[in-house]
């Protein structure tokens, strides 16, 4: 129901700037308001008279018994091109201005690198201190489904600071995966032998899911991991400035095919 | 020009196995396409069931079995469910089915250019179908999903790639011969006195389809072989450790991968041409345009594959470019559906069973098409790439408009293919659950990827309530759909005893139902070479023209 309400706000009205959640996620809200809505309008136009003709022209015996015989219209035909030729370069650009603020880190950002593997994720801070997050610490063993995130213990998440662009470069050990910040609504692939970037910003402390969401095998469901948003000084603190003590592997990544 | 053999029983399907077996006549292959086609479309869609079920609740509950995990079963399950509902059903019935017993009939032909390479095409095709149930057994589970992405599908984690890349090149085959077959003979078989102008839009979009094929499967066959050589022959094309490139692989599967989706859509774009305009006694509004918009989209489709990679590292300036080029098929296809909307102005419409399906199909395009946009939009498909607001979108099209088409298709043909009338009233019942059913489980799909960024491809996912809670309701939809299609087969069976119909109940002065026999005759028409009058078009209804509504 949250979620529900939330996107009726969504799409009722424009979203005042304090009240901003997650960078990027405002500027996909953005270009999916402005789509709803167009898209809302162009089902309305269409929809409407065609349920009205099924009505209006249905066969009634004695009264309408043919069609007339029209074959077309140049000028109508011309119109209905040429208008939505304009409506798709106006979402192209509008797209496209978003998108060049979706992809682009502002200054000052925290640079993190994350490398996948099959499956579960490494997180790497410029000070050396890794996490690393397999299923196993996000699931409950004796049902062996996932946790919440709050029950998840603490070892298994990554720290960001709250309030602080967060820039992200991947890239994977084997397959190709992708990291997917939930709440943020931004993704990009881990593609082994590259090195692929997307940034993102949480205002709100608390604990988001991140999935990998590129097909990666069998527990390709399974490798989640958590993000743990708090404060800039709490961040600092469990950062510390020597080199951190790493969770230990629980499971072995698998192996790839090598010639 | 081979002579198909006759059977001496004087219709089209009194023969013997046999003779099924080794003809030649397009109207057996088709059948032969067609039953193949529906029968896979039962399994890939008891796929879909389990697909559903498992997804219902949080948790594995598929059992693991024959040393494999649940999931493995379950992502199993998803490659049967897309490789299949994809090629043997959404490009087969259409290329394989429809096309092979329609076109000649259409164009006042004998038969297909080549009858033997037909027969050819049919039985490689039949090759890979078997070689698909050989991955029914248990360790040979092909698990890299319908596009089976390098690097991933060179691990030993994905079930055997040899069989994949055979199953797939089998069915290249069977594609590119299927194809040149149409392209030949819609363009040198034509009857006497019929123009480009004179076609039925079924046979513009067969022709745009068979196009697409033709320069789109070597791309696909290119992408497969090389993921062979580079698993069991050493070679690198896709191995980034020794300086192959895994995006090489996408690009070249998704060159071919995306223009195949207008394979599937464009004849159900022109099956639904011909129902809207025979059922509304009406010409169809703008034909040239109507003709000239399936080409557009046919040549706009192979611009813009890169749209299903914008999440995949290509540089970014990549993706702007592809994503206006995406949304420039928006234009043809927004074309087609203001011309159907503009035919039924005017007209005098019978509501029956072909009627409705094509309405829905047309409504619930509407909607798919609209969804497109998102995905074509790179700003919104950074935050929905690989949710489950694509797979809602792609069922919106794929799972309704095309099925819908098809099954318009299905009971439009069906006096002329049998010989014999359909059940009227099961039939609007089954279309009714069918839409009902669909648009319950499809909406709540997309509303699930957009709203709550729920992943694809996931057996498991936190047990978050709102998640469950959707994902119930989309099973009761699967299930309300399930029963409808049930019906429709039930339906098609049963009608086999059912009335006799006459040689044109629906009154279409298109040359399959005016110029021929119910059911139709050996050499499907009465008297070689069909001519047509100057001032004939498929779609030509006057006034007084007679009908058996």
């Amino acid at each position: 129901m949250r979620n529900l309400l939330s996107l009726l706000l969504l799409v009722g009205t424009a979203m005042a700037k304090e009240d901003i959640f997650a960078y990027p996620r405002v500027y996909w809200e953005n270009s999916v308001t402005v789509w709803f809505w167009v898209a809302v309008a162009i089902y309305i136009i269409v929809a409407v008279p065609s349920i009205y003709f099924m009505v209006k022209y249905r066969y009634r015996p004695k009264e309408n018994e043919e069609g007339a015989h029209i074959e077309g219209n140049t000028a109508i035909e011309i119109v209905w091109t040429v208008i939505p030729t304009i409506i798709v370069l106006f979402l192209g650009t509008y797209s496209f201005a978003n998108f060049v603020k979706q992809r682009n880190a502002p200054e000052g950002a925290l640079e993190i690198k994350v490398t996948a593997f099959m499956w579960g994720w490494e997180f790497e801070y410029p000070n050396g201190k890794k996490v690393y997050t397999f299923f196993n610490q996000v699931a409950d063993p004796e049902k062996n489904i996932y946790l919440m995130p709050e029950k998840v213990d603490d070892s298994a998440k990554a720290y960001i600071p709250a309030g602080k662009p967060i820039k992200v470069y991947c890239t994977s050990r084997d397959v190709i995966h992708s990291f997917f910040v939930h709440e943020a609504r931004v993704t990009e692939d881990c593609v082994p032998g590259r090195i692929t970037k997307l940034w993102f910003q949480f205002n709100k402390p608390g604990e988001y899911w991140v999935f990998c969401r590129e097909y990666c095998g069998t527990w390709h469901s399974r490798m989640a991991s958590v993000l743990k948003v708090v404060s800039e000084d709490e961040f600092n603190e469990w950062l510390g400035g020597q080199e951190a003590q790493q969770t230990a592997p629980a499971n072995e990544p698998a192996q790839t095919v090598q010639q | 020009m081979a002579v198909a053999h006759v059977p001496p029983s004087g219709t089209w399907y009194g023969a013997t196995l046999k003779e099924w077996i080794l003809t030649t006549d397009h109207k057996k292959v088709g059948m032969l396409y067609f039953i193949t086609s529906l029968i896979f479309f039962i399994v890939a869609g008891l796929f879909g069931l389990i697909i559903r079920f498992e997804q219902s609740a949080p948790g594995i509950q598929l059992p693991g079995m024959f040393g494999q995990e649940g999931a493995d079963l379950y992502n199993y399950v998803l490659t049967g469910h897309g490789a299949v509902m994809l090629l043997w059903w959404a490009v087969t019935v259409w290329t394989g089915g429809f096309a092979n017993f329609l076109v000649p009939l259409m164009i006042g032909a004998r038969d297909v250019a080549f009858p033997r390479l037909n027969a050819f095409s049919y039985w490689s095709f039949f090759g890979a179908s078997l070689l698909v149930l050989l991955t029914l057994i248990p360790n040979n589970w092909i698990k890299m999903l319908w596009t089976g992405y390098a690097p991933y599908s060179m691990n030993d984690n994905a079930g055997p790639t040899s069989l994949y890349v055979l199953i797939v090149l089998l069915y290249s085959v069977s594609s590119t011969a299927g194809s040149v077959n149409m392209i030949t003979t819609i363009v040198s078989m034509r009857a006497k006195g019929m123009g480009w102008t004179k076609l039925n839009l079924f046979v513009h979009a067969i022709m745009a389809a068979s196009l697409i094929q033709l320069f789109g499967v070597p791309s696909l066959m290119g992408s497969v072989i090389l993921l062979f050589t580079d698993k069991y022959l050493g070679t690198n094309f896709y191995n980034p450790m020794l300086g192959g490139d895994p995006l090489l692989y996408q690009h070249l599967l998704w060159f071919y991968s995306h223009p195949v989706v207008y394979v599937m859509i464009l004849p159900a774009f022109g099956v639904f041409s011909e129902v809207i305009s025979t059922m509304s006694r009406k010409p169809i509004f703008g034909y040239i345009s109507m003709a000239l918009a399936i080409y557009a989209i046919a040549f706009v489709g192979f611009e813009t594959w890169v749209h299903h990679m914008f999440v995949s590292g290509v540089p970014d300036w990549l993706r702007v470019l592809f994503s206006y080029t995406t949304l420039f098929v928006a234009v043809p296809t927004g074309i087609k559906i203001f011309n159907w909307v503009a035919t039924l102005h005017k007209a005098s419409i019978r509501y029956n069973t072909p009627m409705l399906f094509t309405f829905g199909g047309i409504l619930m395009f509407l909607i798919g098409g609209l969804t497109g946009i998102p995905n074509a939009m790179v700003s919104i498909d950074i935050g929905i790439s690989d949710s489950l607001f694509i797979v809602g979108h792609f069922h919106y099209v794929l799972g309704m408009a095309l099925t819908f088409g098809a099954f318009s298709g299905i009971y439009y043909w069906y006096p002329k293919v049998t010989g014999r009338m359909f059940s009227e009233g099961l039939g609007k019942l089954s279309f009714w659950l069918m839409l009902v059913g669909a648009n319950i489980m499809f909406f709540f799909q997309m509303y699930m990827g957009m709203a709550e960024g729920m992943p694809r491809r996931y057996p498991d996912y936190p047990p978050i309530p709102e998640w469950v809670q959707l994902m119930q309701i989309q099973t009761v939809g699967a299930l309300i759909m399930s029963v409808g299609i049930l019906l429709s087969f039930i339906n098609w069976f049963r009608s086999l005893k059912g009335p006799k119909a006459p040689d044109n109940p629906w009154g279409s002065p298109s040359l399959e139902w005016s110029m021929t026999t119910t059911p139709v005759g050996p050499n499907n028409f009465k008297k070689h070479p069909v001519e047509v009058p100057d001032d004939w078009h498929p779609y030509a209804y006057y006034k007084g023209y007679h009908t058996h509504i």
